[in-house]
């Protein structure tokens, strides 16, 4: 068994990032749109980054609403496929990012908008008077990180619910949640309710659901 | 009139989250509905002086929302006037779970996203961190990866359709279509060992390799389904009761699929042509002939006809990778970019140590890197943006889930609608909570 068996290896870690991606697809190429946004908006863009294939494109905040309608009204990106929040939470300077992934369906083209802005004034304004399909996004986008969307119609949370104070997927926003900061329902039918669902983790007993909830004394 | 929130401090109801709900029904008040105002068949009712009008509570734990979805909507008499979609039920925050996980540690995830065709979640996965790490994947692994997709599309279309009709009064289809999903848990099962959250992609490749028998059991499926599926199209295609339920309900035309953003069966139903398989191709599918099922119609009964020729078509495609797989390495050969085969775990140290390596810090794409790559899901282009900064975890891992845009556009579709369409609508949409909720 053991001489028919054949290892191979590959020690050297070759340099990454600079060669051709395999995955690359011809329709994040976009060359061409960049070349008419700069065309029609020469300060809108501040910044063209390449990887794998994919142009991102960094737009002025000033500005964003101009490249959309330019895109939407007469470059043929018509479908908005997502759109999120990324928090660069490590960086000096604007620490929120928000990219907009716009595809073309005619020309088969997917182009990709990012806009940075600062944590002071996380705003920026709302695509969903051009974009229908943002609107959910844009929920979602303030509900995880906190980023308002100026003339949104109906900025309410995504997922969580109104009364949850937080934005968790801020870096800062620990993973197993801040206690009491929801209420849940009692684990015994004639208990109190539960406010925190992680108590071990929290340096307390935990209740098992067939126990009478610990009461707290009062100090 | 009071407030719910007054009204429940009057009667001494307690509720969870008070806020929450006065937010969703200040939302129902203040909304418009937006295909009626696009289209301008906006109704004026006169005052409401017999007292049709009613608020009512579909949801979340309801059998008919396909998961715990919420629906509010306002009535007049049986016509749904306004729609607000609550979803959040299922949340369990899975993009900020990914940042604290590693690459591969996170496939499990992704089976309990849209829990209906866990492979094609497992495989967007794997394919958005190839993309992002540069990592090739071997020829045979590809083809088996398509194998895969195709059946689990096939699998989620069965639920589509059993489900779907149940609403809609025909239990039986239920018991028939949960057969041919029997078929294929114990295909997944002989393949990766799990009936229904299969993990069974990898980065750079596969976990094991399609057993003889496997494929065996996968052919004997192939050659089955093909008649099966077109039985029930000739039981169904002109079934009195089914198309009366679905014809001219939910109506979208393609415009209005683009800008409600829907993606998958539904846009096509619409008319509209994108599909990922072909927008850009992955995998194999440029080397495969299939045809990508259109209709024009965009009511409930054009998605159940491009779901149905789906299913064939995807019967096909696997018929084609199963007369093209090539042998060969089903795991990239690469100990930095993919788990090293158990042979080199069990008897080498090397072997032993890239796997350890592999688990504890796995792929390392450069900092500052950031990819998206989609796949045609069951349900619609599912993709994922990662973002790395050059540690083993990714620093953002962004899902594009079909059913969270799917059910957005559902939130339209639904006004001016009786109240008994909703469970068609929903069904016609296909939602999967888990994958809407995150």
């Amino acid at each position: 068994m053991a001489e028919t068996l054949k290892f191979h290896f590959t020690p050297v870690d070759a340099p990454r990032g600079d060669e051709a991606n395999v995955h690359a697809q011809p329709s994040t190429e976009v060359t061409d749109t960049i070349a008419a946004l700069r065309q029609h908006l020469p300060e809108a863009i501040t910044d063209v980054v390449t990887y794998a294939g994919e142009q991102t494109v960094f737009v002025a905040r000033a500005q964003l609403l101009e490249v959309c309608r330019l895109l939407k009204d007469s470059l043929g990106y018509t479908y908005l496929s997502d759109l999120a929040g990324v928090d660069r939470f490590t960086e000096e300077t604007c620490r929120f990012e928000i990219f907009y992934n716009l595809v073309n369906i005619t020309a088969g083209k997917r182009i990709r908008l990012k806009v940075r802005v600062g944590e002071d004034d996380a705003a920026v304004p709302s695509i969903t008077g051009l974009f229908k399909a943002a609107d959910w996004n844009e929920r979602e986008c303030f509900d995880m990180l906190g980023i308002r969307f100026e003339d949104h119609p109906d900025l309410r949370r995504m997922y969580m619910p109104e009364d949850f104070e937080y934005h968790p997927q801020r870096k800062e926003f620990p993973l197993l949640g801040i206690p009491g900061s929801l209420p849940l329902p009692p684990q015994t039918p004639e208990g109190e309710l539960t406010m925190d669902p992680f108590a071990a983790a929290h340096g307390r007993r935990p209740v098992a659901c067939t126990q009478e909830p610990v009461r707290e004394e009062e100090p | 009139m009071a407030t719910l929130a007054e009204y429940q401090k009057q009667q001494d109801v307690f509720s969870f989250w008070p806020r929450h709900n006065e937010a969703v029904r200040e939302r129902l008040e203040s909304k418009d509905a937006w295909l009626e105002t696009v289209r301008g068949t906006q109704r004026t009712r006169d005052e409401d002086v017999l007292e049709h009008e009613m608020t009512l509570n579909i949801g979340p734990q309801h059998p008919a929302t396909h998961g715990v979805l919420r629906c509010v909507v306002k009535l007049d008499g049986e016509r749904i006037e306004k729609c607000v979609l609550d979803i959040g039920y299922l949340h369990r925050g899975i993009e900020k779970l990914a940042e604290s996980k590693t690459y591969q540690e996170f496939m499990p995830y992704t089976d309990r996203m849209d829990y209906l065709a866990p492979y094609a979640n497992n495989v967007a996965w794997c394919m958005a961190v190839e993309k992002l790490a540069n990592i090739e994947v071997p020829e045979r692994a590809q083809w088996i990866r398509m194998i895969m997709c195709e059946l689990a599309r096939i699998s989620s279309h069965l639920l589509w359709l059993g489900v779907g009709l149940m609403d809609a009064g025909a239990v039986s289809v239920f018991l028939w279509t949960f057969q041919g999903r029997e078929d294929l848990y114990t295909i997944f099962d002989e393949i990766s060992g799990a009936r229904f959250t299969v993990s069974h992609s990898r980065i750079g490749g596969l976990a094991t390799d399609l057993t003889p028998q496997a494929v065996a059991m996968i052919e004997n499926f192939v050659s089955r389904y093909e008649d099966i599926v077109q039985g029930w199209r000739k039981l169904l295609n002109r079934n009195r009761i089914w198309i009366e339920r679905n014809r001219n309900v939910g109506t979208v035309t393609a415009d209005e699929a683009i800008a409600l953003g829907l993606t998958g069966p539904n846009l096509r139903g619409s008319g509209v042509p994108y599909d990922v398989r072909r927008f850009e191709p992955y995998l194999k599918y440029n080397d495969v002939d299939f045809v990508i099922p259109l209709r024009d119609e965009g009511d409930c009964l054009a998605r159940y006809h491009v779901r149905m020729e789906e299913m064939l078509e995807s019967l096909k495609i696997i018929r084609q990778c199963l007369y093209r797989l090539p042998e060969g390495p089903i795991r990239t050969d690469d100990a930095k970019k993919a788990y090293p085969s158990k042979d080199e775990v069990y008897y080498s140290m090397e072997g032993m140590i890239h796997d350890f390596m592999y688990t504890e810090t796995g792929v390392t794409p450069p900092r500052g890197a950031s990819a998206y790559h989609a796949i045609e899901s069951p349900k619609g282009e599912l993709g994922f943006y990662l973002e790395s900064d050059g540690t083993g975890n990714p620093w953002r891992a962004r899902i594009n889930a079909p059913s969270f845009t799917n059910l957005q556009g559902l939130e339209s579709m639904m006004e001016g609608h009786p109240v008994a369409d909703i469970v068609v609508l929903i069904g016609s949409i296909d939602p999967v909570m888990g994958e809407a909720d995150k």
